[in-house]
This record gives structure tokens, C-alpha cells and sequence, in this order.
């Protein structure tokens, strides 16, 4: 519970400042008086009705994680260790960065086929290695990587490209 | 009476339609991919709908719309195969599954469960598909009497029910999750002024967020962030007895199958509710009804039939609302409402004016998906086995090219793969924190519905806010929308639980 007590804390408190800035920026959009147009259908009016109600909603989530403890975040070296150094946050990490690179950096800057054909392989083999592999296995895991990357790689570029009609990044 | 025929004779003429050797193929693999993105835990219906509608672009839309339906459907039922068989749910529908599923498995009848699911799901989608015939004519004329105000309580009611019903432990995470979305909404050019609200000179934005890329992040990026996360599943249990079901097993529990089949249908109507939940309360209700209820939770056919028939009398049921008001009674009822419109057609309360066939085609297409989920359920048992062996660390490699090209073959700019990974990651984050999905995906959708009805609405009274409140439609809405927001504060709820008892008779009182 207290860890979602924390959660809560700086999600309200992102969110009140998130509300503030929608509030402000509804304030800011154009009244289009000029264009006479009914002052109840501006531009800014949802927005500043959302805004107002995802304040109300934040302050009663701070408050609330407030009454639970939530206040006191306590982020330290020790914690953030302990939290990467379980082996499921290590793979989202991990998952994470081989993906955001690829979808968001290797895709455009090279070859299409070449960018999904890399990730492919770097994504499996990097969640099969394990230590202590013996000389046959890690041939096993690069000739299974390459073949899924390279059929993979294959055939998404030809469907995408011959049936979808899509020019590729 | 006549009216039934007429809705017999057009149903009938859709199916004919449907009846091509091509038509037919595209529900063969359809059916078989939504079962198999089912049954893979981490592969939900609403990314299995989302992934293929970039896939359908070039596609006529009745074929594209076909196909969708038939991975939604069939991906709802492919889960119950993991459910059975890993313990481990293949979509959120197919939780309630798990709990009798694989008690049955583990005592050796996993091939009974599976064909009790399988008739529950056919039968389930079949109930769903008669109301989706008869309802949809009905409510989309009863519809052409929405105006903007009670379009705008139709916006916030989904919402706010949406979120209470699919977050019930702290519903009001639900609803500033339906809220977040309205608020994504808000962004690019809005719809009666044409001015850009939120995209400070960025052309990518013009438009606002484009839906389906959000969608493949929010729930194909996640996804995969979180299979990846979580210890992989090991056990899969063996069907060694027969996946055929006795037709005298199955029609024992009639009442079951129709009560929860009217149950999933109704939750599907409510906006933005779905699947799981729909399981959930046909599960519960069959419990309290049954004189077996003892053997719940402990590999109870009922409750299996239970689970099975009211998340697939969801999928029809979502598609009502979403067909005839453009408001998706579920997630991935969502996505086909947008891919809908990425085809031309234009679901709203105008549809039964403008296209009625449209309506009875689909309620063709979900009969054929649910052809297509009885012949694959009751023979595809072991290449389902060999698709779940199947390591994660082979499939979400797979799984994430899609999304990525997926989310970029729409208009071809990569802006929509960082859209993508943006929404994965937030919707990753909101998931972890408690946050449910479904009310932010209804918010996308509903937002500009919102911000055009209730901007209109007030130009219409010019300021006035008694239409708001006293049309008889908006009554209902504001107070159903009122009381779902009241009784989650404990002291109305403890005054009401007082009231309720004073009133009522002495027997009926609690406790007495």
C-alpha cells in the first residue's frame, strides 16, 4: 500500500501541475470576438472544463496519499538499487531501451529490412543468453536469433511493401 | 412480426453476401489469428484488432470490418485456451475462466473444459447476435432523438460508468483515466472553430492523435513491456480426453447460458465496460443462482459456461452502441469503431437512415466469426498447444515490429511510431499504477464528441443549463452518472445502506 501511496503522491502532484498549465493554456486560446462568434463555444471551454476536473481529482489523490504516508517518497540510492536489481525490471529495462532504439532511431536511419532484421536478432539473444552456455548452444541460439530475424526481417518488409503498397521508412 | 421478417430477410441477404469463396477465406485466417492472439498470454483482442486494422487498408471496408470482427471474437475465445490450460488468462476477458478452466484441466479433463468453453463462447456470441439484429435497428432510430445535450451526458455517463465498473476498487482512478483521454482529445484541430488547440505549430498535430497508433502503444508497446516484465508461464497442461462436448452437458445449463448470455450483451450496450467485467458478473450471478455453488472455483462446468458465455455475448453487445451512437461499448469495439471510420463508414445514430445494410452485415459477420470459432475450437487442440510452447522471447520481438510498422504504415510518418512508444509507456505506466485502460481509450474517442455537444448545446440554449437537466434523456443520464459518483463516498453509501434497511420489511433486513 505505501508504495502506491508514493505512486499516487507524485502522479496528483504532476497532475495538479499538468491541470494548471491546461487551465492556463484554455485561458490563453483565442475568444474569436472578432468573429462574433458565441462567446459559449471558444475553443478554450472543454478544455478548462477537463482542466478544472482533473484538478479536482489530483488534490483529492494528494490528499489522499498524503493520509496513507504517500508523502514521504524516500528515494535513495539503496532503494533504486535494490529495484534494478530484480530481474524483472532488469528485462523491462532492457526490453525498453532494445525497443525504443529500434522503433525510435534504427527505423529511418537504415534500411528498413535491416533495422527489424537487427532487432530480431539482438532482442533474442539477448534474452536467451545465459551463462555458461556451451559452444553448441550459443550456435543453437544464433542460428535460431538469425533465422526468426532474417524470415521475420523477409517477410514483414514484402508484405508491408507488396500488398500494402507502404514506402518504408 | 413483420418487422422480425424484414430483419430475417436483410440478415439472410447479408449472409448470402458473405457467401464467396473470398469472403470465406479472409474468416478462415481471421478467425484463426484473433484465436491464436487470444490464446498467447500478453496478446489482448483490442491489439490483435488494433495490429490487423493496419493491415487492412487496401481491403474493401466490409471485407476489412469482417476480418476485424472475426480477430475480435475469436481472439475473446482464443483466451480461454491459456486460461485453461496455463491458468494464465490470454486476454483480461478470460480471468473468471481461469478460475474453473484449469481446476478441470488439472484433473485431467482439459478437453472438457475446452469444449465447454467453446459452446459457451458460440453460444454466447450467437445470444449477443440477436440482440445486436434486434436491438441495433431500435435503438439507432430511437438515437436520431439525441441532441447535442444528451449526446454531451452520453460523453460523460460512459465515462464515469466506464470507469467505476472497470476499476471498482478505486473507481475514481477509473474515471481520471476517462478523463486523461477526453483530455488527449483535446489536441490538434478542434471541430467548430477549426482552431489548434495544444500543437504549437507542429503539422504532425494538426489532427490531434491519431487513434489507432495509440492504441497499438497503449496496448501492443505495453503489453509487450509487461510479458516481459513478469516470470514466464511454464506448465501447460494436456487435453488427453475428448474436446468434443456432450451436447446433454451442455444444454443442462440453459438457464446459465441465457442469463449470462442477456448479462454479457446488457454490459457490452453500457459504454466502455467490456469483456472481463462481463465475465465477471456472469460468473458471479451463475454462482448465486446455482444449487451446485460449492464446486465454484474448483472446476465447476457452470461457472466455466458462465465465464465463456457472457464474454462473448460482450462482443456483439459492445458493437450496439457502437453502431448506432459511435460510442464503443468496449476496448477493442474501440478500435473497430475507428478503423470504421479510417473505411468510410460512418456509424452514429444516422446509420440505420444511411446504410441500414451495413447494420445486418455485421450481424453477419459476427455469425460467421462465431462459425469460425466453433469449427477451429472443436478441432484445433494441439497446433494451439505448440502456439503456446512458444517462447516470449521469440514472439514479442515479432510482436513490436508490428506495432512499429503497423503504427507507421497508416499515414507513413514516423511521428506516429513515437506516438506509439509515447502512449506504450504511458499506458504502461498508468496500468502499473492502477490505472484501467478502458475509460481512456472511451475518452479518446468520446472527446470530440464531448467538446462539440457541449459547446453546441450551450450555443443552442444560449448559456442556458436547464436542457441539461430537465430533457427526459439527460435526467436519466445525470442522475445514473450522479448516483455512480455518490455511492462511491462511504458516508452517502452507509446513509443509503440505512435508508434502504429503515424502509424496508423486517424479513428482508440484514441480519434478521
Amino acid at each position: 500500500m505505501p508504495a502506491v501511496a508514493k505512486a499516487d503522491f507524485l502522479t496528483g502532484i504532476v497532475l495538479i501541475f499538468l491541470s494548471i498549465f491546461i487551465l492556463f493554456e484554455s485561458w490563453r486560446m483565442p475568444r474569436l470576438e472578432h468573429l462574433k462568434v458565441h462567446p459559449l463555444s471558444v475553443p478554450g471551454l472543454v478544455p478548462a472544463f477537463l482542466g478544472t476536473v482533473i484538478f479536482i481529482f489530483a488534490v483529492i489523490l494528494v490528499v489522499r496519499s498524503i493520509r496513507a504516508a504517500g508523502h514521504h517518497v524516500g528515494v535513495s540510492r539503496e532503494s533504486l538499487r535494490h529495484v534494478l536489481s530484480q530481474p524483472g525490471n532488469q528485462r523491462l529495462l532492457l526490453t525498453a531501451i532494445i525497443s525504443i532504439g529500434y522503433a525510435g532511431f534504427l527505423i529511418g536511419s537504415i534500411p528498413y529490412w535491416l533495422a527489424t532484421g537487427l532487432f530480431v536478432f539482438v532482442f533474442v539473444a539477448v534474452f536467451e543468453w545465459r551463462r555458461g552456455l556451451t559452444r553448441r548452444e550459443y550456435v543453437r541460439l544464433g542460428l535460431a536469433a538469425g533465422i526468426l530475424a532474417v524470415v521475420t526481417s523477409a517477410v514483414v518488409t514484402w508484405a508491408f511493401q507488396a500488398v500494402f503498397l507502404v514506402t518504408l521508412p | 412480426m413483420v418487422a422480425l421478417l424484414q430483419n430475417l430477410n436483410q440478415f439472410l441477404t447479408a449472409i448470402a453476401g458473405f457467401l464467396t469463396p473470398v469472403a470465406l477465406f479472409h474468416v478462415f485466417w481471421s478467425t484463426l489469428l484473433g484465436i491464436v492472439i487470444g490464446a498467447l498470454p500478453g496478446l489482448t483482442a483490442t491489439m490483435g484488432v488494433a495490429l490487423v486494422t493496419t493491415l487492412t487498408y487496401k481491403l474493401p471496408p466490409d471485407l476489412a470490418i469482417l476480418i476485424l470482427i472475426c480477430v475480435y471474437n475469436g481472439a475473446i475465445y482464443g483466451g480461454s485456451r491459456s486460461a485453461i490450460l496455463l491458468n494464465i488468462p490470454g486476454t483480461p476477458a478470460n480471468a473468471a475462466t481461469t478460475l474453473d478452466g484449469n481446476p478441470l484441466a488439472r484433473a485431467g479433463l482439459a478437453g472438457k473444459a475446452m469444449g465447454i468453453a467453446t459452446s459457451g463462447s458460440v453460444l454466447g456470441s450467437l445470444i449477443g447476435m440477436f440482440f445486436l439484429a434486434t436491438v441495433a435497428p431500435v435503438l439507432g432510430s430511437y438515437a436520431l432523438k439525441f441532441q447535442s445535450f444528451e449526446f454531451f451526458w452520453l460523453a460523460i455517463f460512459g465515462i464515469v460508468i466506464s470507469g467505476h465498473l472497470t476499476a471498482l476498487a478505486d473507481p475514481m482512478k477509473g474515471w481520471m483515466a476517462g478523463f486523461l483521454g477526453l483530455l488527449v482529445a483535446m489536441v490538434g484541430q478542434e471541430g467548430i472553430h477549426a482552431y489548434e488547440r495544444f500543437s504549437y505549430g507542429t503539422t504532425e498535430l494538426l489532427g490531434g492523435f491519431a487513434l489507432i497508433p495509440a492504441m497499438v502503444g497503449a496496448f501492443g508497446f505495453a503489453e509487450v513491456l509487461t510479458v516481459m516484465r513478469d516470470p514466464a508461464a511454464e506448465v501447460v497442461q494436456e487435453a488427453r480426453d475428448s474436446i468434443i462436448p456432450k451436447l446433454g452437458e451442455v444444454f443442462r445449463y440453459w438457464r446459465t447460458i441465457i442469463r449470462s448470455g442477456l448479462i454479457g450483451t446488457i454490459i457490452g450496450i453500457i459504454p466502455g465496460v467490456g469483456e472481463d467485467i462481463a465475465a465477471w458478473v456472469s460468473y458471479a450471478a451463475a454462482r448465486r443462482k446455482s444449487p451446485e455453488r460449492e464446486k465454484f472455483g474448483k472446476g465447476s462446468v457452470e461457472g466455466l459456461m458462465a465465464a465463456e458465455t457472457g464474454n462473448n455475448a460482450c462482443v456483439p453487445g459492445a458493437i450496439i452502441p457502437a453502431l448506432t451512437l459511435a460510442i464503443p461499448g468496449s476496448a477493442p469495439a474501440a478500435v473497430l469503431l475507428a478503423a470504421m471510420f479510417i473505411h468510410g463508414v460512418r456509424p452514429g445514430p444516422m446509420i440505420m437512415i444511411e446504410s441500414p445494410a451495413f447494420v445486418y452485415q455485421v450481424v453477419a459477420m459476427v455469425f460467421f466469426s462465431t462459425l469460425g470459432m466453433l469449427i477451429f475450437g472443436l478441432t484445433l487442440t494441439k497446433p494451439l498447444l505448440w502456439v503456446l510452447a512458444v517462447p516470449r522471447t521469440r514472439l514479442m520481438p515479432v510482436v513490436f515490429v508490428l506495432c512499429a510498422i503497423g503504427s507507421y504504415a497508416i499515414t507513413q510518418r514516423t511521428f506516429d511510431i513515437w506516438v506509439m512508444i509515447g502512449f506504450g509507456i504511458f499506458g504502461f505506466v498508468l496500468r502499473e499504477m492502477k490505472y484501467p485502460m478502458a475509460p481512456l481509450v472511451l475518452g479518446i474517442i468520446l472527446g470530440d464528441i464531448l467538446d462539440k455537444n457541449l459547446r453546441r448545446g450551450l450555443v443552442l440554449s444560449d448559456g442556458d443549463l436547464t436542457p441539461f437537466f430537465t430533457r427526459p434523456i439527460c435526467l436519466v443520464l445525470w442522475l445514473v452518472t450522479l448516483s455512480s459518483i455518490l455511492v462511491t463516498i462511504e458516508p452517502v453509501r452507509l446513509a443509503l445502506r440505512r435508508g434502504v434497511q429503515a424502509i424496508l420489511p423486517s424479513r428482508f433486513r440484514a441480519g434478521e
